[in-house]
């Protein structure tokens, strides 16, 4: 009514076109999603973030100066824990494809909430991903020689190819969807200050919403979703084929590719419902990220921990089977000793016990599924150390005429600074992507808002 | 002066002057001369004394003094010698663990200490098999693991057979030592402990030398020893005659004093390939410890000082 | 007398502490050289000498580099110098005999090299000599049976020599392959060696041509002595190179087709559609720009 215009005698001479005024409902939905300054907590947060970060830097300074001797990795263990954390950030980069991909595709609209945080982990992981790979180089000056000689018949130069591909890929699944809610934070100027509105004006103010580009946009967001689950399954399989390349015991193994891949859509599940518990503490997002979630993501990581356990038995108990002379040692170091505690550690808290909280509902509640997805996580960061240490220290041949440290590795202590720094500087990328971006997508809880009021 | 400038050069040694003499002097192409490099007549003469007492002139191009081989190409050292494919036997019943092998090919190569390029792995596969010692260096595959993985070519295969190393190309990514199943690569962890003089030379992919902080290194048949015809130093050092070095093209190899047919050697004595079931081909041969006439802990001694 | 007392006791004083300082700084012990000299005639043209220079360290013999040597011929004097040359890297200097000694070298059938070393500040003088007897080695080879002839000059005239040790080989990369099982034949009274060529079959070059030859290996009185000779007994070897066929494990310009065809078509693939995309993003940004809004 107000936006008619009444005769003298209250007759309705005109009706003005409504001005797009945004409901209250909507309004309140934006005013929770969009991105939140940093509190206390928050500072502190990214405070230690950057501490570790610098303490890495630091530590990297110290390689570069004097070489790879600076850690613990001798002839025989030639690859340490910068490697088996490079497996480890490439197996979380996977979460892009499988929440936002393989959700978007199966239709699973529950799922529509957690695109943002699986695209943001998967673009940090795969940063870092690239970048623990250099530090791990013995010659990083040469890094070039890797475009102006690569040789095509290498697996590391097919891991460069698809770990840049998966790089693109994944930047533009988080951009795309990102562009209707840039929209948004444009429109909230006040919330986003000065350089943050300049910023977003940048990369999103040809967004109109119009159909067209809607249009576009959404055919686009199709095409990616389909082209990155193939992508996804091939970084991580030639990853896999690091090791699967090679004869030694432990890495000799056909089952690899399926085995990588299956830990990874584990751990990167895992590392979602972990952000997703604290994103939601502390944002206070208890309405975007209900119980529900955490009840549907615990039935997925408790199934992608069957999985992943069934490829592992197919892993271990068939060579334990055999006791083959070459494999014998390695086996019998992993399951009675030198690694027996980290490798039960591992399957326990990586599979095992997930299985068993989550096969309960009341461990599908947030905070059981929370500590699980921490488990996972750490679990699988030691499954994958695992995957790297032990085979190396089982050769064919005897370890000899070496000195006395190249028979054992434990890492030094700039080595862990490396790893922790470079686990930090992940953290402290979806730290700030997320205060940049909302991280849940607020035109598709609009869109979803009015589908179910409709 | 004549005499004043033949006392100035520095002549080429042995059968390397010799051979070029008898190649002036006939047309016989020997195999070295063509590694070595076309000797062209220069056209000046010098007047020498031969054993009849008379005077006879010779080409100065084939005096010329080289004192060692100035090194090849890149290009060509990654080539490698056209026509000759280079083969080791090691003869298992002869090695006592005297490590000179080790010593004479550090010392060659100037390796840093705890990085051996031979090793010599007490060896006893069973409860009841023969014990022994096994020296193990890079095996030269015929279908080189560490050469497939290689992502930027630092690792390659010649045409002699033997696979060799750019340091100056590798990017210290390790995927070679991971590949190898025989241990054969080391690492250059830290700063190799040479004289500035001989690290600041260019490094040479037939000698190896200088070896740089971040690289790959691995025996290499002493590629430059085997272009200048000579043996390489593990073969010389050893005082057994353990190593024995050839051509399987000429089917004959050779540990310094004895000189065997290859293609006999391994017949009659059962030579063997470590893992010839991973399919690499190696080119190092075994003969089996049959027939020692000293006891397998005679070596045990000489091990505890690197392997307490 | 007191004042003579104390010069003559300070300058005994002197000269003691004066000796003492010499004492104490001359330097220490200078090394010995070892200096062996090697005969060597190929296919009896010219003779050469080579000179070997160790010294023992810690009880092992090292090569000593950078010594320099004067080599004469029976008598050290400036008419009989052979060559003044200086040791290689390897300890090893090598000369020839030049034509200036052509009469005291035609004088007599036996001759005795000298190399001389003047000594420096690291090493003591030292001296080497060889005595050898001029001789030629001769081969024949037919029919699979190599003979090789030994002569000594005696006076003027070559006369076969009995009691020497041959070896009969074939020549091989850094090494010489004996033509049968027997390591050293020993001549007769005829100064002749005989072998049968049991090498069938052994690779040659593209003809079949093999390098047979007969030496002397550091005789007491010849020295060495090699001969050689081209005979066509061996195989026929071609080389057939494997170096540019395409494999896994060749350089990257010759990686298999089948390799190239998969990774170019997945890359060109999956980055065809990435910059499709890309495309996309563009159309939507020039819809964004002229969209009445």
């Amino acid at each position: 009514m107000e936006n008619s215009i009444f005769s003298a005698k209250g007759k309705i001479i005109i009706t003005l076109k409504p001005k797009k005024a945004i409901s209250a409902g909507d309004d309140k939905i934006i005013n929770d999603l969009l991105p939140q300054q940093f509190g206390k907590a928050g500072k502190l947060w990214v405070g230690i973030l950057l501490a570790f970060c610098l303490v890495g830097l630091f530590g990297y300074y110290r390689q570069l100066r004097y070489g790879l001797v600076v850690t613990s990795m001798r002839d025989y263990v030639s690859w340490g824990i910068y490697i088996s954390n490079f497996v480890f950030f490439v197996a979380i980069s996977l979460v892009g494809s499988l929440i936002t991909a393989v959700f978007r595709l199966a239709g699973v609209r529950w799922g529509s909430p957690l695109t943002r945080i699986a695209e943001i982990i998967a673009v940090a992981a795969i940063v870092f991903a690239s970048l623990i790979i250099i530090v791990d180089m013995g010659s990083p000056e040469r890094f070039y020689n890797l475009f102006t000689h690569g040789r095509i018949q290498s697996p590391i130069i097919w891991d460069v190819i698809v770990i840049t591909t998966y790089f693109f890929i994944s930047m533009l699944l988080l951009y795309y969807p990102l562009l209707p809610d840039i929209k948004i934070l444009l429109r909230y100027k006040e919330r986003s200050g000065e350089r943050l509105h300049k910023f977003y004006s940048f990369i999103g103010s040809f967004w109109k919403g119009t159909p067209d580009q809607f249009k576009l946009s959404d055919k686009a967001i199709n095409i990616l979703c389909i082209t990155i689950i193939p992508v996804a399954f091939t970084i991580h399989t030639v990853t896999s084929w690091l090791f699967a390349t090679t004869y030694r015991p432990g890495w000799d193994s056909t089952n690899f590719g399926a085995y990588f891949i299956a830990g990874a859509f584990l751990v990167g599940a895992g590392a979602v419902v972990v952000a997703m518990f604290v994103f939601r503490k502390a944002y206070h997002l208890e309405k975007y990220i209900t119980d529900n979630h955490f009840e549907k993501m615990g039935r997925i990581v408790v199934l992608l921990s069957l999985l992943y356990l069934y490829f592992n038995v197919n892993e271990f108990l068939t060579p334990f089977f055999k006791m083959k002379e070459s494999e014998a040692a390695y086996l019998n170091g992993l399951f009675t000793g030198d690694f027996a505690l980290v490798f039960w550690f591992a399957i326990s808290s990586g599979m095992i016990l997930p299985i068993l909280i989550l096969l309960f509902k009341k461990g599908r509640k947030p905070l059981p599924v929370f500590i699980v997805g921490i488990m996972v996580v750490v679990g699988a960061w030691f499954k994958r150390y695992l995957i790297v240490t032990p085979t190396l220290l089982h050769p064919f041949l005897p370890m000899h005429d070496v000195p006395a440290s190249y028979h054992h590795y434990f890492p030094s202590w700039e080595e862990w600074a490396i790893t922790l720094g470079s686990l930090a500087g992940c953290m402290l990328i979806i730290t700030i992507l997320a205060r940049i971006f909302p991280i849940i997508p607020i035109q598709e809880t609009l869109d979803e808002q009015h589908e179910t009021v409709k | 002066m004549d005499q004043e400038n033949n006392s100035r050069r520095e002549f080429l040694l042995g059968g390397l002057l010799a051979v070029s003499l008898a190649a002036g002097c006939n047309s016989n192409k020997d195999v070295f001369e063509d590694a070595a490099g076309e000797v062209k007549p220069s056209g000046k003469k010098v007047k020498l004394l031969s054993v009849d007492g008379d005077v006879i002139e010779v080409d100065e191009a084939f005096l010329k003094p080289v004192p060692h081989m100035p090194p090849v190409s890149n290009t060509e050292a990654r080539k490698g010698i056209p026509g000759k494919k280079f083969v080791m036997v090691i003869d298992l019943s002869r090695c006592k663990n005297l490590k000179k092998c080790q010593e004479a090919c550090n010392h060659a190569h100037e390796l840093n200490p705890g990085e051996n390029w031979v090793k010599v792995d007490p060896m006893q596969e069973a409860e009841f098999t023969a014990p022994y010692w096994e020296p193990t260096i890079c095996m030269h595959c015929d279908e080189p693991p560490c050469v497939k993985v290689c992502p930027v070519d630092a690792t390659f295969k010649r045409e002699d057979g033997i696979v060799a190393i750019d340091s100056d190309r590798c990017i210290g990514c390790r995927f070679c030592m991971a590949a190898c199943p025989y241990s054969a690569r080391v690492f250059n962890w830290s700063e190799p402990e040479i004289s500035p003089a001989v690290a600041a030379q260019p490094y040479s992919i037939e000698t190896s030398v200088p070896q740089k902080k971040g690289t790959v290194g691995k025996c290499d048949f002493c590629a430059d020893m085997t272009r200048e015809g000579m043996l390489p130093h593990c073969v010389s050092a050893c005082p057994n005659g353990v190593f024995a070095f050839g051509d399987i093209n000429e089917d004959s190899v050779s540990n310094g004093t004895e000189t065997f047919r290859f293609s006999d050697l391994i017949k009659d004595k059962a030579g063997y390939r470590l893992m010839e079931d991973l399919g690499t081909k190696p080119s190092v041969y075994y003969l089996p410890p049959v027939g020692r006439n000293f006891p397998y802990e005679s070596g045990l001694e000489n091990d505890k000082i690197q392997n307490k | 007398m007191k004042l003579l007392n104390k010069i003559f006791t300070g300058t005994l004083l002197l000269t003691l502490l004066a000796s003492a300082a010499t004492a104490f700084s001359q330097t220490p012990e200078k090394g010995d050289l070892s200096i062996a000299i090697n005969y060597y005639i190929t296919n009896n043209r010219v003779p050469y000498l080579v000179v070997k220079v160790k010294t023992k360290v810690d009880g092992r013999f090292k090569n000593v580099a950078g010594i320099p040597l004067k080599l004469y011929l029976d008598k050290d004097s400036v008419g009989t110098s052979i060559a003044k040359v200086i040791t290689n890297e390897r300890g090893e200097a090598s000369a020839m005999i030049p034509p200036s000694v052509r009469k005291e070298w035609n004088s007599q059938s036996k001759h005795t090299f000298l190399a001389n070393f003047d000594g420096d500040k690291k090493y003591s003088s030292a001296k080497g000599d060889l005595t050898v007897s001029r001789a030629k080695i001769l081969i024949v080879a037919a029919d699979k049976k190599v003979t090789a002839t030994v002569l000594a000059l005696k006076d003027t005239t070559w006369i076969p020599v009995k009691g020497v040790d041959v070896i009969l080989a074939v020549r091989r990369l850094a090494s010489d392959l004996n033509i049968n099982e027997t390591p050293t034949f020993t001549t007769d009274s005829t100064g002749k060696v005989s072998g049968d060529f049991k090498r069938d079959s052994i690779p040659g070059d593209a003809k079949g041509n093999i390098t047979l030859l007969a030496k002397i290996v550091d005789n007491d009185q010849y020295g060495n002595l090699v001969i050689e000779k081209s005979v066509p007994w061996g195989a026929k070897f071609i080389p057939v190179s494997t170096f540019n066929n395409r494999t896994l494990f060749a350089t990257r310009d010759k990686s298999p087709i089948w390799l190239l065809v998969i990774v170019y078509s997945i890359v060109i693939g999956v980055w065809g559609i990435l910059i499709m995309l890309v495309l996309n993003l563009l159309r939507i940004k020039k819809l964004g720009g002229s969209s009445a809004q």
